[in-house]
This record gives C-alpha cells, structure tokens and sequence, in this order.
C-alpha cells in the first residue's frame, strides 16, 4: 500500500514543519479532527469532562445507589451523541424507560437495546464496541477482571466510548479496571411531592468525577437529574442559599 | 390446555463461551425428572412437567414449586399455568397463573413475547402492543388479514392454545445428550435465517451499526436487540415500547408528544418495569391503604415494602390519579402514585382490586 524504503530513516523533512508559511497556518486542520476523537455530551454535563466531551476509546464509569440516578446519568450521556448522528448501544438495561431516554435527548433511532443479555452480556457488548460510537454496558453484579480489560480495550481499540453503569453495594469498584473516568451520583432530592399533593418534577443531584483522566482533580457539579423538561440540567442559584456545593468554576480563594 | 410447571433458569439461556451451560441444564433436567419423569427440556435454560401428578402428590403447586426450586440446584424461577406459553412467562414473573386465568394473564404482556418480530412491528404500528389487544380482535379478521401463523398467535394470546411454532427447540434432546456425553458428534446450532430489515439511505455508520446488531442477534437470538419508540399512552408501559429491530420506521413516533388525557406530567420514569413488582403500602397503624372508588386514599400513607422487602418510611407521594381504562374487554379501575421513601428513591404505583403494584422506578 505504503511505500516503504528500508534503510531510509524519516528524515526530518518528512515530518511536520514546526513553522508553517503564512497564510497557511490558519487553514491547516489535524489529521483526525478534535470532533473525531470525541462525542458530544449534553452541555450541563459538559463541565464533568476533561475537555468537555466524552473520549472516544475510553470508560467511563457511571455508579451510584440503586434508584439514585446512576441509569439517568449514564443514558445522558449517549443524549447529545445520538442526537448529533453517531450510534449507540445500551445492554444489560432490563427495563429501560423509552420515554425518559428521549426526553433525555436520545434520538431513538440510533440507540439499541439489548435488555437482557444474559450471560453474553460481554460478549455483547464487545460485538456492539466494534460497530457503534457509544456503548452503555451494566453488567450483572461485579464484572469479572477478564471481561473489564477486554472491553476496555475494545473501546480503545475501536474508538469507541464505553460508558459502564455501576449501581451495585460494589460501588464504582463493581468495574476492576477502574475507568479513565468515573462519575458518581451522591446525594439526591426529589422535588415537587409533599404529602399527597403535586408531582415529581426533578430531581437535584449532587455528581462527582474523579479517574485517571480527571487529571487529578475532583469535580463536583449539582444537576437536576432530570429537569422538569425530562432532560438534564445545570442546578444553579435557584434553590436556598448553601444549596450544595460549587460547580467546577474557578475557584475564588 | 395441559397445566404445566415451567422451570426456567435465567443463567442458562445462553451457551456461554465456556459452553458449560447445556451441562449444567442437562444436570437441572435430570433434577426435576427426580421429582417428575415427565419433565422434558423446551430449550436450552428452560423445561417443563406436566403439574397435575406432582400437584397431587406433593400438596398443591406451591408444593411442587418449591420442591423444584431447591431440587434443581440452579438459579431458576417457576411457575405454573394453562399451556406452554403462559407457563414460560409465569415461570419468569415467579407466578402460579389459575386455571382459566391465562388470557387475562397474558393481557398486559407484550406482543414482542411471541418473538414474531414482523407481526410485532406490523400489530405495535396499529397501537396493538399488548397481548391482550390482540386477543380482542376477532379471530376471523387476524387470520385474513395476518396469516395463519399471526393466527395460532392470536390463539395463544386468547388463552386458547398454549404451543407456538419456535417455542420448543428441536434440537435440545440432542444437545442435552451431547452435553452428558452421549453423542461426539456435535453440531453447531443452525444460524438464523432472519435477515433483518434495514433502514432507507444507510450510510456507512448505519452499515456498520447493522452488521454489530448481526452479530449480537447471532448471538443471542433475534428478539435480543430492540429499538425504542414512543407512543401515545396514558402509562410510561404503554408510552414505551420496544420493537425488535429491524423495524422499517422505529424512528417515527405516533403520538409521540401529543396531549394524552390523563397522561403523567413528566419527567418519565427511566426504568419501567416489564413485570410490575408486587408492593404494600400501609399508613400510620400499619392497615392497607386502599383507593376509593371516588379515587381517595384510605389513609395517609406511612410505609412501603416492595417485593415483600423491609418497609421503608414514605416521605412524600402524589396522586393518587385514577385511571378508569378502557382495557381489551372489560373496564379495569386502576390508579396510580408516585412515591418517594426515605432513602430518596422515587417510584410509580399502580393499585388494582386492592393489590400495589411498581410499575416504574425513576432511576
């Protein structure tokens, strides 16, 4: 395909020229694009990511307490990625809400289920890593070490995202491999029901990033998980004062 | 119909990379036909003996059920009902389905448990998505109009026939013999003969997605990868609906959005239970709250239990908001309450004739 001298080291010529001509410089873009390399999240959740986006050929972990949040958080985010075109995969959901993915953002046209895998829960997961943008993956209990680094190199190999929803006692530490990132849901508070009267409206919920890729920060960010409008949002101000900690804003000391 | 008890083994329903699984059902088989010899293997993860002798000897169904689930020394659930069908699902709900009580057992269940992908595309893009819809049409127009197969569908949905072509795996006996080592010669299971349907102007992101969801149906069956839609409904189970995939026009949405009378306001819920969970829910003095006919609880509500788990204090509910649904064939009160407990968890109950269901988490 290539042709290939042997015996002729690259010279320096044939790398890429440190000083572009002028006129040049400004119109030159990198091999694969910045947007290749990443999918979009929602913009609320924008802030819980290095760079704002989901990596492609990482993991992501997403746990939390069972009924906390955790299924919301992870199925947010495929949202903005299904919706700008890519494919993704949710397997090991039993029972997913239709409704509340697409009020979400995810366009539903190009988001599979595989509710219940089984034992191929892996297996099919791996299947989908190679064809799909993003896969949503719960395994059932604690993934076994095999299973984790298979995927997880799946992922990097296929460049794809892999997002792992971890709602066991286990906590993020039901995925052995650790993910790049790892999201969790603490604290939460629905909003909108007293005591025989209105309805759920929201749900504020406090989100944590920490992970090999956090870069060594620890973000935390206050989101409603979801809105009223069925989707996610930035919880800012409108509650009662001391209501929950900063986002990830700079730091005023 | 013959009464039958299922065993149905959730570990066991595929053949893992290991392939261990056929031994350890031929071991659950062997198991079960201690109890009864009658017991024969349906497919892989999954056998059933007639309940009547058993029943008899052992004092009841309940009796038999739970001599089964010990004897078989797997994880399984049972259950027990009129016809092979009905007794498969009741056996994965964990329920002893009355004689006679097949048809309005199977109502609520989806018509994507035929595993007719086509019939289930064609019957959801009618607004028939339960088997219960189904069973309300008449039967001469099902046939004219879907085929003879759709037919012994309908029957099945009826409560009338509990056998459907594709329910039994032919080659199971054989499995089983290789699997204990009987026959060397082993086979492959055949590959499907499904080709699925494809969606207009696939680009080459589409062409790889498909060729992914090939694999998985190869893997798991075809009835394995599903895509959403949403729909008019008054109920997240109703709005909600999964189409095997291969659908031409998933993406569509009838009703999607549309004003529905009586419709939950949103957010919708994201887990919505295929199989409601049974729950208690009682107030102050520990009695059963209950919805009047007027559609006012008994009592305020103190504590929830789900699945018979510990109680669990309710720090706010809505509703309740009765639903008077015009079901397949007769009129069913039901309404319905949100509840959040004390450990922040929100949930959406359904009461009918006095019994709480979980109908849908929001997770």
């Amino acid at each position: 395909m290539f042709a290939f001298q042997p015996g002729d080291p690259p010279s320096p010529r044939s790398r890429e020229p440190r000083v572009l001509p002028p006129g040049l410089a400004d119109r030159v873009r990198p091999t694969t694009p910045v947007a290749g390399r990443t999918l979009p999240v929602p913009g609320p959740l924008a802030p819980l990511f290095p760079g704002g986006s989901l990596r492609r050929g990482t993991t992501t972990t997403v746990a939390g307490r069972p009924g906390h949040g955790a299924t919301t958080l992870a199925l947010a985010l495929l949202a903005a990625a299904s919706a700008s075109g890519s494919w993704c995969a949710a397997v090991g959901l039993p029972d997913p809400g239709v409704v509340a993915a697409a009020g979400l953002g995810l366009d539903l046209r190009r988001v599979v289920f595989v509710p219940h895998p089984g034992n191929g829960w892996a297996e099919a997961a791996g299947d989908l890593l190679s064809g799909v943008d993003a896969v949503l993956v719960r395994p059932p209990g604690r993934a076994r070490l095999t299973a984790a680094r298979h995927l997880s190199a799946r992922a990097r190999e296929r460049q794809a995202a892999l997002v792992v929803l971890l709602e066991g006692d286990a906590g993020a530490s039901g995925w052995p491999e650790g993910g790049d990132l790892a999201l969790s849901v603490g604290e939460v508070a629905w909003e909108g029901v007293g005591r025989g009267h209105g309805h759920l409206r929201g749900r504020r919920a406090e989100v944590r990033v920490s992970g090999r890729r956090a870069a060594g920060r620890r973000t935390e960010c206050s989101l409603w998980l979801p809105a009223q409008s069925g989707a996610v949002a930035l919880l800012e101000g409108d509650g009662p004062a001391g209501d929950g900690p900063e986002g990830d804003g700079p730091e005023a000391a | 119909m013959e009464r039958l008890v299922v065993v149905w083994c959730p570990e066991l329903l595929e053949e893992g990379p290991r392939g261990e699984e056929a031994r350890r059902f031929a071991r659950v088989v062997a198991r079960a036909a201690e109890l009864c010899p009658w017991t024969h293997p349906v497919r892989l993860g999954v056998c059933a003996l007639p309940a009547r002798g058993p029943a008899r000897f052992f004092g009841g169904e309940e009796a038999v059920a739970a001599q089964l689930a010990v004897a078989v020394g797997e994880q399984a659930t049972i259950g027990v009902a009129d016809g092979l069908f009905a007794a498969v699902l009741a056996a994965r709900a964990e329920l002893i389905v009355p004689p006679g009580g097949t048809a309005d057992f199977l109502a609520p269940w989806s018509v994507a448990t035929l595993a007719r992908p086509d019939l289930a595309v064609t019957l959801q893009r009618l607004g028939i998505t339960t088997l219960g819809q189904l069973a309300a049409l008449p039967a001469a127009s099902v046939s004219d109009r879907f085929g003879a197969d759709a037919a012994l569908c309908h029957a099945v949905a009826r409560g009338e026939s509990g056998e459907l072509p594709g329910l039994r795996d032919r080659g199971i006996e054989r499995r089983l013999r290789v699997a204990r080592g009987e026959d060397p010669d082993r086979g492959d299971a055949p590959p499907s003969p499904f080709q699925p349907g494809f969606f207009g102007g696939a680009s080459e992101a589409d062409r790889r997605a498909a060729r992914a969801v090939v694999k998985v149906q190869a893997r798991l069956g075809i009835e394995a990868v599903l895509l959403g839609r949403v729909q008019g409904g008054r109920d997240p189970a109703a709005q909600s609906v999964l189409v095997p995939w291969g659908s031409p026009d998933a993406a569509s949405a009838p009703g999607a959005g549309a004003p529905w009378p009586g419709r939950l306001p949103p957010p919708a819920p994201a887990e919505v239970l295929r199989v409601p969970r049974r729950a208690e829910v009682v107030d102050a003095d520990g009695r059963a709250v209950a919805v009047s006919g007027r559609g006012l609880l008994s009592a305020p509500i103190e504590l929830v239990s789900v699945d018979e788990g510990p109680w669990q204090a309710v720090t706010g509910w809505a509703g309740p908001w009765p639903v008077t649904e015009r079901w397949w064939a007769t009129r069913r009160r039901t309404a319905r309450l949100q509840i959040v407990t004390e450990d922040g968890v929100a949930r959406l109950l359904r009461t009918e004739r006095g019994q709480w269901w979980v109908e849908a988490l929001y997770d």
